[in-house]
């Protein structure tokens, strides 16, 4: 059984005349471990998606199991414990806490999750060091370039071992060589540790950092594609290809 | 640490001076509360101490429930009692000295300001308390002009035995030789001048009449023993007395008790204010706050977590408030006892002890300050705990859920702005008060909706000002548009300027009301002023001739008196005054409320009385009913035929009758006040010269002119209302700084507009102006606001001070002007800084912003 999968997942926002599909009858499935990128135009409904897949929206229509339990049927408490213990988010603008060190925005999820703090920063300064932040671990937000804050960002949803980690346009907000460091330790995180990660990115060289490419095209899945890590330029093939789906 | 306290702590310090003046506002609230219910307590201490200090050894005390002075015929019942031992009869009065009495020197601390003159049966008293004589000898029956003082006393006055002193009595100075001296004296309160009997009745001039009586009973073996002879004294001596220690000072809880309830009043307001300040910023911590917020419920935190966030935000801030203001209050109640004690000491003759703390006053002073932050913080952690995830992702949601809620405020506003409106004309102070504050809750909440008519017009008068830069219809259209935050900083200055202009309107309806009172109760010539104005019974006056002398000197017009005793009228302890009715409406004069001039002639024919309205609202009398006062002689019935009063006794319980009735009814005659006004084209300088000779003999009154005294009464009245106005600034100004943040938010939220706005073209001059333009928009919005809620609130305040005072409202131009003044200064410093950061902004940064 996969770890998530999606059954005619649909969302309209607004209704009557000004009513947008944002996701039409989305079927998809990704297993534990795995790490997929999801591409697509800008509006076609990336972001709808990992919405409803981390439970942060509810669908319309169809629905989102992970482990075998339907999202739809849950209330907000269950929820708000499943994307507490099984889903961790890594957003563009990071979205730390300003006013929390890189240590205690990291280990926010275990600390809500009613860890002791001691262990809670004890966890969360493990995965810090992992991602070379071992030396930063005191600092606030507004201390840290882009790409740590970045890192910052994966620690924290990783601390409360989750199986799904979800990034929307992680790497937006970042030059290359920081782009390429946060897509290679997403790599890790889902081969190394793993995970399964699902990660929305227009840039087809951080997608090509992927195993499975699903291309989204006004809120419909148009194309899939896995990933031959053993030869050829898999960045300038999905450039083409997103050319190709965009026109 | 806990997570949320951890947050809580972390954002409060992020923005300190916010914090600061959020809490500055419950800390004024608390300080107030607790600091003047510091200083009533104390004083019932030390008012307690001076008469148990008075009591000495005696077991019981039995005095005339009015305090006054009564034939001792109740002695042979005394004494029957079963257990009694030993009775004593006695006479005592508290003689407030002039200022420089006894050493002539101004410039010297007085170390004597009051005196108990104390008359007793020298043999009788010897029974219940012992005087071991030092040096001389004891008093005899016979003795006349001769005293035993304590060995301080004698020291102070640098006397011996044999040398004589002097003091001042109804009659004029007498010298009163030193028969014999006493150990030093060991208890608190005023030293005591023993005579005869027979003398202190002279020197007082209540003839064959005592106030106390002391009584010993037998050495018992219990409480229960002790209660029980207690009771057999009660039932002997009946109604009208009381038994136990010395009842001293019920006038003066009485104004006591009134200022303490409109410091209370000052306080719930300053609370009030304070927990309205901290909605509002809580309301503006959640819209800027909406992603962090949304990132943890993304994260996993829960709603019950993001609540107990905001409101552990509210709970450190009530906490750190009221700690703060527990301790300020502290100090500033420690500080004016230490400060007024030697005044007190000076005037009232009062020595204060340490302040008195008690247990409840600090847990209601903690559970007001902390209960109100709390309570503000509770509606915003509510509605941030509705933030959704998503609101971490999407910016645009929250102004949108921010409006909805508006939409159903406003009905609720507008419902209670019509019931407190109707509660304004029902005249009924009940409903009026709680009205005044519920009224600017209602204005708060319809604030959304009069956005848009009031832009309207003061964005057209923008306009015109702005008309070259063209940003003016830019900045309305951002107001109307974001309704539900404008009402937020709008609502934020009304509250500030509420303040302003509803002690605008308190202060001039009593200047306007109290000059016109002091120019017709205190316009007379001249002014014969004792030592304690308004505490009366601790005055010695002068004997009726002295009036009579005054009367009879050339170029004298006419003389009105004042004669003071106590009672008791419905339950309700009362100052009666005795004025003649023919000379006191010329000389002097009352401010009716009810009923008119011819109430004079209702109190010459006798058992009439006109009460002020302090009195008929305590006591809840109506013109035409029957009050038995209480009298030495028992109770008398007297009409009450107006309500009126004068300046002096305007705060206290007080009801006037005519010197005769006082003199049949309570066998005073003393004067303790005197007015006097000179004929036209009298010889000024011969009337002076004669009057000032015929007063020597009587130091206790200073004699001043009528104008000179409305002048320095004037200035301490206006002394008093600038300290008043000062303090209601203070509460001012946190309410204006919150108007500062939301304006900050308002251009943070449009960071990317403003730098689309740049991008096509706008100066920096030009984004300047938009914001300054909608700062005093905003600023013009809350100041009519302000002022219309002040209007109420400062009538709710004038009718509230109905019950004890009852004032014309006079409309506060002046607070209405200062008001539009400090509105729109506020509204354009606190667009400078915000104004600035949005013309600095980097054009690019601000477009990628989300
Ligand atoms: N809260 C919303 N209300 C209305 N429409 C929305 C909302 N969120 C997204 N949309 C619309 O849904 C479509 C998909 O948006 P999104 O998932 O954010 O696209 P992407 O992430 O691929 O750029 C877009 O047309 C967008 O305008
Ligand atoms: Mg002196």
């Amino acid at each position: 059984m996969s770890l998530i999968q999606t059954e005619n997942l649909t969302k309209i926002y607004g209704c009557g005349e000004t009513a947008v599909t944002a996701l039409d009858h989305v079927n998809m499935q990704v297993n534990a471990g795995e790490f997929v990128a999801v591409m697509g135009p800008s509006g076609c409904g990336k972001s709808t998606l990992l919405h409803l897949l981390g439970g942060l929206d509810r669908s319309t229509e169809g629905k989102v199991s992970i482990d075998g339990t339907s999202l739809a049927e849950m209330k907000d408490n269950d929820l708000t414990k499943l994307r507490r213990k099984r889903i961790g988010f890594v957003f563009q603008f990071y979205n730390l806490i300003p006013v929390l060190t890189a240590i205690e925005n990291a280990a926010l999820p275990v600390t809500l999750d009613g860890v002791r703090p001691a262990e809670a920063r004890q966890r969360a300064a493990e995965w810090l060091e992992r991602f070379g932040l071992g030396d930063r671990l005191n600092n606030r937000p507004d201390q840290l370039s882009g790409g740590q804050q970045q890192r910052v960002a994966i620690a924290r949803a990783l601390v409360a071992e989750p199986a799904l980690v979800l990034a929307d346009e992680p790497t937006g907000n970042l030059d290359t060589k920081a782009s390429d460091e946060i897509a290679a330790l997403l790599r890790q995180v889902s081969k190394e540790y793993g995970r399964a990660v699902i990660m929305v990115t227009h840039n087809p060289r951080i997608a090509a950092y992927a195993d499975r490419i699903v291309f989204l095209k006004d809120g419909k899945i148009v194309d899939e594609t896995l990933l031959e890590r053993k030869n050829g330029d898999n960045a300038k093939m999905l450039a083409d290809k997103i050319k190709r789906i965009g026109d | 640490m806990n997570l949320q306290l951890t947050l809580a702590a972390r954002y409060l310090a992020g923005r300190k001076l916010r914090t600061f003046l959020t809490t500055l506002a419950v800390v004024f609230g608390v300080l107030v509360i607790f600091g003047m219910n510091i200083i009533l307590p104390t004083m019932i201490a030390a008012l307690q101490i001076n008469a148990q200090g008075a009591a000495g050894m005696v077991d019981f005390s039995v005095t005339h429930v009015s305090g006054e002075a009564f034939t001792a015929d109740l002695l042979p019942t005394i004494q029957a009692v079963d257990g009694v031992r030993a009775v004593s009869v006695s006479l005592n009065r508290i003689v407030n000295l002039p200022a420089d009495f006894y050493d002539n020197d101004p410039a010297r601390p007085d170390v004597l300001t009051a005196l108990s003159l104390v008359g007793v049966e020298p043999e009788a008293a010897r029974s219940v308390r012992s005087y071991p004589v030092t040096a001389g000898r004891y008093l005899e029956a016979s003795d006349s002009a001769s005293t035993v003082i304590s060995q301080t006393l004698a020291d102070s006055l640098s006397v011996n035995v044999g040398d004589t002193f002097s003091i001042p009595t109804v009659n004029g100075i007498t010298e009163l030789r030193v028969a014999g001296i006493l150990p030093p004296r060991t208890q608190p309160g005023n030293e005591e001048v023993l005579v005869t009997l027979a003398q202190a009745q002279e020197m007082t001039g209540e003839t064959s009449r005592v106030n106390t009586i002391d009584i010993n009973v037998e050495t018992t073996a219990g409480e229960a023993r002790h209660a029980e002879i207690q009771a057999n004294i009660e039932a002997s001596v009946g109604e009208d007395y009381h038994v136990g220690t010395l009842m001293a000072g019920t006038e003066m809880f009485a104004s006591l008790k009134l200022g303490q309830a409109m410091m209370n009043l000052f306080g719930v307001l300053a609370l009030f204010m304070g927990g309205f300040i901290i909605f509002n910023t809580f309301r503006t911590v959640v819209a800027e706050r909406r992603r962090d917020i949304g990132m943890l419920r993304a994260l996993g935190a829960s709603r019950g977590t993001i609540i107990g966030m905001i409101l552990a935000e509210g709970l450190l801030q009530g906490v750190i408030g009221t700690a703060a203001g527990l301790l300020f209050g502290y100090l500033l109640g420690a500080g004016i006892v230490k400060l007024a004690g030697p005044m007190l000491s000076q005037y009232i003759n009062l020595k204060m002890g340490e302040p008195v703390v008690t247990p409840a006053l600090l847990s209601m002073s903690i559970f007001l300050g902390v209960g109100v932050t709390v309570l503000a913080g509770l509606l915003p952690a509510r509605s941030a705990s509705k933030v959704t995830p998503l609101d971490a992702l999407r910016p645009s949601v929250a102004e949108v859920e921010f409006k909805r809620r508006a939409g159903t405020g406003s009905v609720i506003g507008a419902v209670i702005v019509a019931l407190t409106t109707l509660a304004l004309f029902s005249g009924n102070p009940a409903l009026i008060v709680p009205g005044g504050f519920l009224f600017l809750v209602g204005l708060a909440m319809i604030a959304p909706l009069l956005v848009r008519p009031i832009t309207n017009i003061f964005g057209r008068l923008i306009a015109l000002i702005y008309a070259r830069e063209g940003t003016g219809e830019l900045a309305q259209g951002n107001l109307t548009r974001q309704s539900a935050r404008v009402a937020a900083t709008a609502s934020a200055t009304m509250l500030g300027l509420v303040v302003i202009v509803a002690a605008g309107g308190l202060i001039s309806s009593l200047t306007v009301t109290l000059y016109d009172l002091m120019r017709k109760s205190l316009g007379s010539d001249y002014l014969f002023i004792p030592p304690s104005i308004a505490l009366w019974n601790s005055n010695v006056g002068a004997h009726a001739g002295f009036a009579d002398q005054l009367r009879a000197v050339e170029g004298v017009e006419a003389v009105s008196t004042l004669r003071f005793a106590g009672s008791i009228a419905n339950g309700q302890a009362v100052s009666l005054m005795g004025i003649d009715p023919a000379t006191f409406p010329e000389v002097s004069g009352l401010h009716f409320q009810e009923g008119s001039e011819s109430a004079y002639q209702a109190l010459a024919d006798g058992h009439a009385l006109i009460a002020n309205s302090a009195f008929v609202t305590a006591a809840g009398a109506q013109v035409g009913d029957m009050l038995e006062l209480i009298t030495p002689n028992g109770p008398v019935e007297y009409r009450l035929v107006a309500v009126a009063t004068d300046f002096l006794n305007v705060k206290i319980t007080t009801a006037f009758i005519s010197q005769a009735d006082m003199q049949a009814d309570f066998g005073t005659t003393e004067d303790v006040f005197i007015q006097l006004n000179l004929a036209p084209g009298a010889d000024r300088a011969a009337a002076d010269a004669s009057i000032r000779a015929i007063a020597v003999d009587y130091p206790q009154f200073k004699i001043i002119s009528g104008k000179t005294y409305f002048q320095s009464m004037k200035s301490q009245m206006d002394a008093a209302f600038a300290a008043m106005y000062f303090l209601l600034a203070m509460l001012a100004l946190p309410s204006l700084i919150a108007m500062l943040n939301t304006l900050t938010i308002g251009v943070i939220e449009r960071t990317r507009e403003i730098g689309m706005l740049r991008a096509v073209g706008a100066t920096r001059k030009q984004i300047r102006t938009m914001v300054l333009a909608e700062a005093l928009l905003l600023a013009a919005i809350g100041t009519a606001f302000g002022i219309l809620g002040g209007l109420y609130l400062g009538y709710t305040f004038v009718s509230a001070m109905a019950s004890i005072f009852p004032l014309g409202y006079a409309f506060p131009l002046t607070g209405v002007l200062a008001a539009i003044a400090v509105g729109l200064l506020f509204g354009a410093l606190a667009a400078i800084i915000p104004a600035r950061q949005a013309a600095r902004m980097n054009v690019v940064e601000a477009l990628r912003y989300e």
